[in-house]
């Protein structure tokens, strides 16, 4: 499954729900599957999706905040799973694509393969840990999740791809505002 | 100055905690205000989500935090238009504080310049005037750094 694929098994279990997107090919990937003004796609500062769902949860624990995260983002700021673990809100879902390379960048590995990103997540209290490598698992994981309390992170191995997705045509400035207008 | 800061519409200070901040942080722990990030480009993060959910928000560090965060402050914080007040504690200020913060602490005002973020240094007699000159460029749209040299060796 390659994360394209991935990015649609998930879109089809998670309604309107506000995504934020790491940067790269995942925010690209979600542009070119989805766009929809709920998303908000990071261009630069790697690693800090999940700091930035973080802080969206905790202000609106009433809705569901899904970040889209990647191996080699996670490794880049580890220490916001720990964060995440202490505060706990239980409106995060945090998903993670995970292809143990740094496409975006040319291919180089992450070290993912040897590093289990969903055993880090247990030991810093996120309350429930899903691995899944295929669209149906997808699926299955986030139906079942509805009625968890989070943090839940959800690691998915997802396949290498050549193809590469077209850029977002969107101002930083307007993937801010209409997140806001639209939270 | 936290209660002043609260006052005034900021509720919450992400951060990571520096001793010449320490007052102001316990004072902030204490009404659970206070959320502490394992480093500052995490912390300007989870503000930069904070701020997305329309909730003012500031972000303390030291002064060496602040150079570890310089990419996220331009790729992040400038690039997307995030109004955050930056409190940025002050170390190298002296020159016989520690060896270790005597090159960043030099360079300090010029990192500031060269990024382009406006910035008051505050001591006990402007604090508040100056407070009130970054909350109106919060409410402008515009983000802005207050910034407090340590005066004291210990």
């Amino acid at each position: 499954m390659i994360r394209k694929k991935a990015i649609e098994a998930c879109l089809n279990n998670i309604g309107n729900s506000p995504i934020i997107a790491a940067n790269g090919f995942i925010s690209r990937d979600l542009f070119n599957v989805k766009d929809k003004k709920t998303n908000f796609y990071m261009i630069g500062s790697m690693g800090l999706a999940s700091s930035i769902g973080l802080g969206i949860a905790i202000k609106k624990p009433k809705k569901r905040i899904f970040v889209f995260d990647g191996d080699g983002n996670i490794l880049m700021n580890l220490g916001s799973l720990a964060t995440i673990g202490k505060i706990g809100p239980n409106n995060l879902i945090h998903l993670v694509f995970d292809n143990s390379i740094h496409e975006s960048t040319g291919g180089q590995p992450t070290g993912s393969d040897i590093i289990p990103i969903e055993k880090i997540a247990n030991a810093c209290n996120y309350q429930h840990v899903f691995k899944t490598s295929t669209e149906k698992g997808i699926s299955k994981i986030l139906n079942k999740i509805k009625k968890y309390s989070g943090p839940i992170l959800i690691l998915i191995k997802i396949e290498k791809d050549s193809s590469i997705g077209k850029r977002i045509s969107k101002t930083p400035k307007n993937i801010k505002e209409e997140f806001i207008k639209n939270l | 100055m936290f209660d002043f800061l609260t006052h005034k519409g900021i509720e919450n200070f992400v951060g990571v905690p520096d001793s010449t901040l320490k007052e102001f942080i316990s004072h902030g722990i204490k009404y659970k205000k206070i959320i502490i990030a394992t480093r500052e480009e995490e912390a300007v993060g989870i503000a930069a989500g904070m701020l997305l959910a329309n909730s003012p928000t500031i972000v303390f560090m030291q002064n060496a935090g602040f150079a570890n965060s310089l990419s996220t402050i331009t790729s992040l914080i400038q690039l997307y238009k995030f109004p955050i007040i930056f409190l940025i504690g002050w170390r190298g200020f002296q020159k016989n504080d520690a060896p270790e913060h005597k090159k960043i602490g030099q360079i300090q005002p010029k990192l500031l310049k060269d990024i382009g973020l406006q910035t008051r240094i505050i001591n006990k007699d402007n604090w508040k005037k100056n407070s009130l000159w970054a909350i109106n460029k919060m409410r402008d749209g515009n983000s802005c750094a207050l910034v407090i040299p340590r005066e004291f060796i210990d």
